[in-house]
């Protein structure tokens, strides 16, 4: 509780100024709220006495309820900004440094954390906070404020009638607290029924396929018929607290006020108070409970706000698992790649992914991996590229371990393409631009003279494609853009790769849906960069495929099954060899001598 | 299938997506035409809605009666130093309060339940649509987008049936009965509380106006920093490879300071509106008060001291609601828009379906097929994939189909089992019973009759977040809860040691099969078929590797299934190959040869070639290649 509220501290301590004017406008505003009803009843008691005084009195209280009515309309509006808004800075600090730290975060974090969640972190939490830093950090200084006033207020104009009037409006306050809790009880359940009320529907909608060749749409039906039937009961449930339930602590304020009359009437009878109280008492009756009704959804909100700063909290001091680095390395242009004796198990496996692997790939020259889905193809990659943290002393770069690198330094001087292409939704040339500054900021206009986009689009086969686009390069691509082609994502994944064009290249089985004649061509555009414009160098290449038409040219090829090296040896050795290696060679070689239809 | 869909989607934006624009006039139209046909759905539950809407005045009434009661005391009880007179006003006070708050929350219930549940019948109208959709709406709507429409959009129209609509009518009602209460006590006084009625009006509207933009603004602000954070993350190793932390963090820091502009001025007008509505009624008070005093205080004016009091609690209540009206008015037309959504996806014309009790037109088929001249195309503007396919299928049959990748073998499967309809040509349902009764035509065929004895195995097996009986037996009624019939369907299929390994039929698959191997779900949906039988089976056999053993149970019950029934398989395994009485193999979606095995052999033709590459296709990954290819083209 106590590190929670230092955390809060942490990011609220910058508004503490505003939260102070807050507070006293917040008492200004209680102070005027319950001086309105008291004026009004001292004019109904002058004007119950009559006479030409009394017209008179009463005249100078209306205008004097006209100034009340315009300092309450000032200073409640700037009790309430200054309170809400500096909920908003805290929610946007929060937010940002949350993402910021998630940045730091590596791929184990998201194995361990779905991509949701972290959103929901990232968004819904930071508004629980802000509710509670806002509109509950308001309602509590309020509450603070305007029981003391408005009992001090009810007091000063019959104590009597305070006490008859507390009664109910107390047990109503208790019934409130609790139906309120019993309805968080139930919106929470809820959303947990209305996500699997989700989940089912997107279970049938992705299996329709299933479903309609069994003619299984009945049952289909009825399955969400469970689901949606168990919703609409709940909703029910909370229908009748909603009705029943929640109007009580109004109701109890609306008894209140039938006491007054009766008891209050009384009094007024026996002369032991002016009329005009009956409408101060009743105004405040009213007030009071409308402040007793925040409060109770105030303590939801606190409670609620604290679980998802707990929640943030665990996000941001995740540690970033960053090995601290000692020395500062510079990596030859191109680097020496070594694996040693490389062994690697994921934390959730039981068995390695990869076992024993070593290799040494010399500057300039290509490494390939071949291997079956399954054979560990790609976590190598990912361990080259550092996605995941190879254990020490079993990947170097220039002879430094990996894990001792900086990992800017380098990812610096890394081209990655994932075997799943990843593409941002917004223009197709930002996304092959990534590489360059700020990709994301808003760019009015851009020049398609780029000479090495053309030349990067021509090396991915990349151009014909674009022509179609209907803005070509400006077209927004990604989940709210046009959608290309798995053939298209990986070539443009590619291209996005060549345009940075690092010292390493690493290809995780970047050709497995592109057809066979621009396999050809990218395959050969690949090898040309050995000295090719789009580099001085030729960099150091580690190319993943389960083709061996893409690994033909390679210096040397691993062979991969189950984590193990099986074959090694140039393509022309593991061919004669008549291994694994040559074994799928013949079959996919026979496949594109028949020529694809195209 | 993904790949189809990506390539459409560039032209096919559905028209129901996009905001709506256009004259007011059309959209008022509009409107009437989607209450109108909301009332279809809300039809059934009127009595809860009727019952609600009737109690609505009786709430106003009571509200309004209370002040009354006070101005009674005030004027008669008091002065007349009537004690017991007041006790019984007190009470009939009271029992107004009590009244009140019966009506209203059975009014709220009533009103809300009804509400409910037509949403219910929303959602389950929207669901039973979508599950009639024909194949071609899924490969152009993104599976995204159908679920919001099931979900979220129905969620935002509950939202606004249990809060925005009716407690708008109930608060106008009230506002309503408290105004011609006012004027029917004192028209005079009514007159001078409400002077300041039009500079609250323009104040509200125009501060409510510019509130609405500001909340427009806020939403899409929201929208952009969440969808960014969103993809984001879900990119965030590609961020973190090309070393764009700094600018993501920066980029998303933008659009957080957009949102923060936004929501301050935001909370700058809504407090206002806030203290406004307190400072207007206090000015209405003081108003009513300097010009009735000189009446109330002279002797026997006009005006009494009891009607100060319920003009003062009338004018104390009468402006909250409207500060409310603005905000609820937005989420009735964030509904509208919802719904018009939700319209749009049931106005997708579904898949024919048989008349209720209509005969079975395949009941006595025995699974012959003549088709002749078949030709189909996906798309109309599309090449064709099937050009001119003729072939027969004798009653009990196997044949087998072989092709490369785009000979249109898969789409073959998807015609006859009508996935996909509009092909040209004649595919004949033969042989029934005795001979020389006529062919049924496929296109004569409604789906689901269809589909009870022409079943389709496809490649990815899809398994149900539920135990083995429910997977194997689909919730089919008759094979449901048979124990027996689901034990010996999985005997067949040798799957039934495996499934009585893991705790029995009740044993829980998990989330798409998760429970199991793949070998094991390609045995469960083998299962499916054993237990239904089919008159005739088009299987996609599967080329994903599984190890050796299941493979073995694989072989074995693909030879279970071939048994007994005409087959249709398009076949990977030379196994299967060999074992069909008569092979056909495609080329560029027409029959290039066909034959008996050795017959096709000796032809030394494409089906030798295909022999020789062993009737794979790589790793089994581009299941849908045909179509891709044919994307690709485009």
């Amino acid at each position: 509780m106590n590190s929670v509220f230092r955390f809060l501290y942490r990011y609220a301590r910058q508004n503490i100024p505003q939260y102070a004017l807050g507070g006293v406008m917040l008492f200004a505003t209680n102070y005027v709220v319950v001086r309105i009803p008291a004026i009004i009843g001292e004019a109904l008691n002058v004007l119950e006495i009559g006479g030409s005084q009394a017209l008179h009195d009463s005249q100078n209280l209306a205008i004097e309820l006209v100034i009340l009515g315009l300092t309450v309309m000032v200073v409640r509006t700037l009790s309430r900004v200054l309170f809400f808004n500096p909920g908003r800075d805290i929610e946007y600090r929060l937010g940002v440094d949350i993402f910021g730290h998630l940045l730091s975060l590596q791929r184990p974090f998201y194995m361990r954390h779905k991509v949701g969640e972290l959103t929901s972190i990232a968004s819904n939490d930071t508004q629980a906070v802000r509710l509670l830093v806002g509109f509950a950090g308001l309602q509590v200084c309020n509450v603070l404020v305007a029981i003391p006033l408005h009992l001090y207020q009810m007091w000063a104009t019959d104590p009597v009638l305070t006490l008859w009037c507390l009664a109910p409006v107390t047990l109503g306050a208790l019934y409130m607290r609790w139906t309120v809790r019993r309805f968080f009880g139930m919106i929470r359940e809820s959303m947990q029924l209305l996500a699997r009320l989700s989940d089912r529907v997107l279970e049938t909608y992705t299996g329709i396929g299933t479903v309609r060749a069994h003619a299984a749409e009945q049952a289909a039906l009825d399955r969400f018929e469970e689901r949606n039937g168990e919703y609409l009961r709940l909703q029910l449930r909370v229908t009748a607290i909603r009705a029943f339930g929640m109007p009580i602590l109004g109701v109890s304020g609306m008894v209140a006020a039938g006491i007054v009359l009766w008891v209050g009437g009384q009094r007024v009878l026996d002369g032991l108070m002016p009329v005009g109280n009956l409408a101060t008492f009743t105004a405040l009756l009213l007030s009071l409970v409308g402040i007793l009704m925040a409060l109770a959804w105030v303590l939801a909100a606190i409670s609620r706000g604290i679980v998802s700063l707990g929640r943030i909290e665990k996000v941001v001091d995740t540690p970033a698992d960053l090995p601290p680095v000692e020395e500062a390395v510079t990596l030859a242009d191109p680097p020496r790649l070594s694996l040693r004796n490389l062994t690697f198990t994921y934390a959730d496996g039981d068995e390695p992914a990869l076992y024993d692997v070593s290799a040494d790939v010399a500057p300039g020259t290509t490494l390939g991996i071949f291997g079956k889905t399954g054979s560990g193809k790609t976590t190598l990659i990912n361990l080259l590229a550092r996605v995941q943290t190879p254990p020490p002393g079993s990947v170097f770069v220039d002879e430094c371990d990996v894990t001792s690198v900086d990992l800017g330094v380098l990812r610096e001087a890394t081209a990655v393409v994932p075997q799943s292409p990843f593409l941002f939704s917004t223009t197709l040339r930002e996304n092959l631009r990534l590489a360059e500054a700020d990709p994301w900021a808003d760019r009015a206009t851009q020049d398609d003279d780029d000479a090495r986009l053309r030349e990067v689009l021509a090396a991915a086969c990349l151009e014909e494609d674009v022509r179609q686009l209907p803005d070509g390069l400006a077209t927004v691509v990604g989940e709210r853009g046009v959608m290309l082609s798995g053939g298209q994502r990986q070539r443009a994944s590619l291209a996005r790769a060549l345009y940075r064009m690092r010292p390493l290249l690493l290809l995780d089985d970047v050709l497995s849906a592109v057809d066979q004649g621009t396999e050809a061509r990218l395959v050969e555009a690949i090898r040309n960069l050995r000295g090719g414009t789009l580099t001085n160098e030729s960099p150091t290449t580690v190319i993943v495929s389960h083709r061996t038409s893409v690994l033909e040219h390679a210096d040397e090829i691993l062979v991969l099954d189950h984590g193990r090296v099986v074959e090694r040896g140039t393509h022309a050795q593991l061919v004669a060899r008549g291994g694994l290696y040559a074994e799928t060679h013949l079959h996919q070689g026979s496949e594109s001598e028949g020529g694809e239809p195209s | 299938m993904s790949d189809r869909r990506s390539a459409s989607s560039a032209t096919s934006k559905s028209p129901a997506s996009r905001p709506d624009e256009g004259p007011t006039a059309a959209r008022q139209a509009s409107a009437i035409s989607l209450l109108r046909r909301f009332w279809s759905f809300a039809r059934p539950h009127r009595r809860w809605l009727l019952s609600g809407l009737a109690l609505i005045p009786i709430v106003a009434g009571m509200s309004t009666l209370r002040p009354l009661l006070v101005k009674h005391a005030v004027d008669v009880d008091i002065p007349g130093g009537d004690a017991l007179g007041l006790r019984l006003t007190a009470m009939a006070f009271l029992g107004a309060v009590i009244a009140e708050f019966l009506c209203q929350a059975t009014q709220m219930y009533a009103l809300q339940r009804a509400g409910y549940s037509t949403i219910y019948d929303v959602r389950r109208t929207v669901f039973a649509h979508v599950l009639r959709l024909p194949n071609r709406f899924f490969d152009n709507h993104a599976m995204g987008s159908l679920l919001t429409r099931t979900t979220t959009d129905v969620e935002a129209l509950s939202e606004t049936m249990s809060f925005g609509v009716f407690t708008i009518l109930s608060d106008i009602v009230i506002i309503g009965s408290i105004l011609v209460a006012m004027f029917v006590l004192s028209p005079k006084l009514a007159l001078i509380s409400f002077t300041v009625a039009p500079v609250l009006f323009f104040l509200v509207r125009y501060v409510g106006a510019a509130l609405r933009r500001l909340q427009l603004e806020v939403r899409k602000a929201q929208a952009g920093q969440t969808g960014f954070l969103a993809e984001q993350l879900a990119g965030v190793t590609v961020v973190q490879l090309f070393g764009r932390e700094d600018d993501a963090r920066n980029q998303y820091a933008r659009l957080g300071s957009r949102y923060l502009r936004a929501t301050k001025r935001a909370n700058w007008l809504d407090a206002l509106l806030y203290a406004l509505m307190d400072g207007i009624s206090a000015f209405s008070i003081a108003l009513l008060l300097y010009f009735a005093a000189p009446e109330v205080a002279v002797e026997n004016g006009a005006i009494s001291l009891g009607l100060l009091f319920a003009f003062v609690d009338y004018l104390q209540r009468v402006f909250g609601p409207i500060k409310e009206f603005s905000g609820k008015l937005a989420t009735i037309q964030r509904a509208a828009a919802s719904l018009e959504r939700i319209y749009g996806l049931l106005d997708e014309p579904a898949e024919d379906r048989a008349e209720p009790d209509a005969r079975d037109p395949l009941a006595r088929w025995k699974g012959g097929l003549h088709v002749r001249d078949l030709q189909f195309r996906y798309k109309d503007d599309g090449p064709d994939v099937l050009r001119g396919i003729s072939f027969d299928v004798a009653p009990g049959e196997v044949v087998a189909v072989v092709g490369r990748t785009g000979s249109g073998k898969s789409s073959l499967g998807r015609v006859i089992t009508r996935f996909y309809d509009g092909y040209r040509g004649s595919v004949g349902l033969t042989g029934h019973g005795e001979a020389g009764t006529k062919a049924v035509e496929l296109r004569d065929v409604p789906p689901e009759q269809l589909r009870r004895h022409v079943l389709m195995v496809q490649q990815d097996v899809f398994l149900f977040n539920d135990d083995v009986g429910f997977n194997v037996s689909l919730g089919e009624a008759g094979l449901a809860g048979d124990d027996e019939r689901l034990l010996r369907a999985l005997r067949v299929v040798q799957a039934e040691g495996v499934v009585q390994a893991r705790g029995g039929l009740s044993f829980s698959v998990g989330e798409r099969g998760d429970n199991l191997s793949a070998g094991e779900a390609q045995l469960l949906a083998f299962a499916r078929v054993a237990a239904r039988e089919p008159t005739l089976l088009i299987l996609d056999e599967a080329t994903a590797n599984v190890d050796s053993l299941t493979e073995q149970k694989v072989q074995a019950a693909i030879e279970q299934l071939l048994q007994g029934r005409s087959v249709l398989v398009i076949a990977h395994r030379l196994s299967t190959v060999r074992r069909a009485d008569r092979i056909l193999v495609l080329s560029e979606g027409r029959v290039a040869e066909q034959g008996t095995h050795e017959e096709l052999m000796a032809n030394k033709g494409l089906y030798a070639e295909l022999y020789e590459m062993g009737f794979g296709e790589g790793e089994g990954e581009d299941k849908d290649k045909d179509e891709k290819d044919e994307a690709d083209r485009e």
